[in-house]
């Protein structure tokens, strides 16, 4: 006999089990769902509840008398000529968005984005086929439950690592910029160290590192030696105005920043070849 | 089907009104099938052991629903435009009455219908009630799971925000860094080379109509697969369920109903 016949004579056993020894789902099954779907709802309105009352109508309160226990109603109008905000997607994202620390720009980084959801939603598809055995109990199914255990704490792990990655403040991060100029021997420089506070300022620590400063996100490479690449102070300078065009697709454009800005930032990076 | 008549010592009254109640629903029946269906669906057996585990399919579809009554009428107030969407979203919270409860539960709601549906698919993985012959609900399953992250990503723009204008901004871009489709579909995302308010419509009309109906969709092929193929019971289950060893019944021959598998040769 088949395996396939095996499993279908297993569905036949079932249904007949089924049809003489079941219950009907009125009302048993019916119960026990309402019931589910009752604390459903109940959570839903109590998370709501707890939201809107630990916070006010300004966001900006939260902390100072509002709690925000789960955090504020609304963040400020989006304004896409501020630079220093610091992207973050909804939680259940967030074990894709702390991925994206472990792959650098541009080599690996389409590992992160692309590659491994790609992968483990194929996985997924597939689960029917990998495991065609008839046996469902657990124990005699350790690799399952193996594979469980190790997604279920990769993907906690994951998340909670997003959930608490470190965000650089940028008055904080503006405060090394004398201890970068020293350590990689521009401060003479004007215009790369003006170019140094302008990276700190604008947000560019988010995802960037320097020297040690700075939350590596999104792929995003290390600049402490970026000027070795020799792209030199214009290149620099037209790459951050707007990345797409070099073919990199993740990192926000920076035209706004205006010209002069933009040189400074073009004479930092170009002044930024490895601690001296 | 007509009232069948009864012989029982009702009054007339009692049977001139048990009549006038039937007679919508036999209409109902004689033209429609449906008070069968209803029927079917409600008194059809399930296995005499399912437990607490079994109600996190409908807890995660009661979860969807909120999302959609909520979704409902949150749009009668929301305007996606960026010099409008801030502004009807505050209006939404503070002003209109229990408006707050209703984008809360929208809010919440959304997390609470992922975190079910993780929980669904891992009651599924555990009790292997994705094996033979439910293969296909399993696949339409890990649809909706993706299906529906995707809902998330696209209503997180709509309130238009720092948060959700920057977290696009990123979702978007990643997307981008896929080969050969991706700079195609991140445009398509944008809605041009921007995210501006082509982008804010787009993400409107995939949050609360493409995607939605898709959801819908899928949900029903996915409860219909369920009430065909039956519930799985549990894997300590004596009911056929643990792929014990009992001897499998010879008077099926091998045949299930659901296929003709014995039709070419042998």
């Amino acid at each position: 006999m088949s395996s396939l016949d095996e499993r279908r004579a297993q569905f036949q056993q079932y249904k007949e089990d089924v049809k003489n020894r079941g219950k009907p789902f009125y009302p048993y099954g019916m119960f026990h769902d309402t019931v589910m779907s009752l604390v459903v709802v109940s959570v839903i309105i109590a998370l709501a509840s707890v939201w809107y009352f630990t916070s006010s109508s300004d966001p900006n309160a939260c902390g100072s008398g509002h709690s925000c226990l789960l955090g504020p109603r609304y963040s400020e109008p989006a304004d896409p000529g501020t630079t220093n905000f610091v992207p973050r997607p909804d939680w259940y994202f967030y074990f894709l968005f702390y991925l994206l620390r472990i792959f650098k720009w541009p080599n690996s980084v389409i590992l992160g984005t692309v590659g491994i959801p790609t992968i483990l939603l194929i996985i997924l598809i597939m689960l029917p086929f990998l495991d065609v055995r008839r046996e469902r109990r657990l124990l005699r199914r350790p690799v399952a439950v193996i594979a469980a255990v190790l997604v279920v704490i990769s993907m906690g792990v994951l998340t909670y690592k997003g959930a608490t990655a470190k965000e650089a403040l940028a008055s904080e991060v503006v405060q090394a910029v004398p201890t970068w100029a020293e350590r990689e021997g521009f401060k003479d420089n004007k215009d790369a160290v003006a170019g140094a506070t302008v990276f700190a300022s604008s947000g560019c620590t988010a995802c960037h590192t320097y020297l040690g400063t700075g939350s590596s996100n999104l792929g995003a490479p290390d600049l402490s030696s970026i000027g070795k690449g020799g792209l030199g102070v214009q290149g620099f300078a037209t790459y951050v105005a707007d990345p797409s065009k070099a073919g990199n697709n993740v990192m926000p454009k920076f035209a706004a920043l205006g010209d002069q800005k933009l040189h400074q930032l073009g004479e930092f990076l170009n002044a930024s070849k490895g601690p001296k | 089907m007509a009232v069948a008549p009864t012989r029982s010592r009702k009054s007339a009254r009692r049977q001139k009104l048990e009549a006038a109640v039937n007679y919508p629903l036999d209409w109902l029946e004689e033209r429609s099938g449906l008070i069968g269906g209803v029927r079917y669906f409600l008194f059809r057996k399930v296995p005499g052991d399912i437990n607490w585990f079994h109600t996190l399919g409908s807890a995660t579809l009661t979860a969807f629903l909120v999302q959609a009554l909520t979704g409902a009428i949150l749009a009668m107030y929301y305007k996606p435009d960026p010099a409008t969407a801030y502004q009807s979203i505050n209006h939404i919270t503070n002003d209109l009455t229990l408006g707050w409860l209703v984008r809360g539960m929208h809010k919440w709601g959304a997390s609470v219908f992922i975190i079910l549906m993780f929980f669904h698919m891992a009651r599924v993985f555990l009790f292997g009630a994705y094996k033979y012959p439910r293969e296909l609900n399993w696949i339409v399953g890990v649809m909706l799971l993706a299906v529906g992250m995707l809902e998330g990503f696209t209503g997180y723009l709509l309130p238009w925000d720092q948060t959700a204008y920057w977290a696009t901004v990123v979702g978007i871009n990643l997307n981008g860094t896929a080969p050969i489709l991706g700079p195609f579909l991140a445009d398509f995302l944008r809605g041009g080379s921007e995210i501006g308010g082509d982008t804010l419509s787009r993400f409107y009309s995939m949050h609360m109509l493409l995607i939605p109906g898709l959801i819908f969709a899928l949900i029903g092929l996915h409860l219909y697969l369920v009430v065909r193929l039956g519930v799985s019971s549990p894997p300590w289950s004596d009911e056929a369920a643990g792929g014990g060893s009992q001897a499998p019944a010879p008077s099926t021959n091998g045949r299930t109903g659901l296929t003709q598998p014995r039709a070419r040769g042998r």
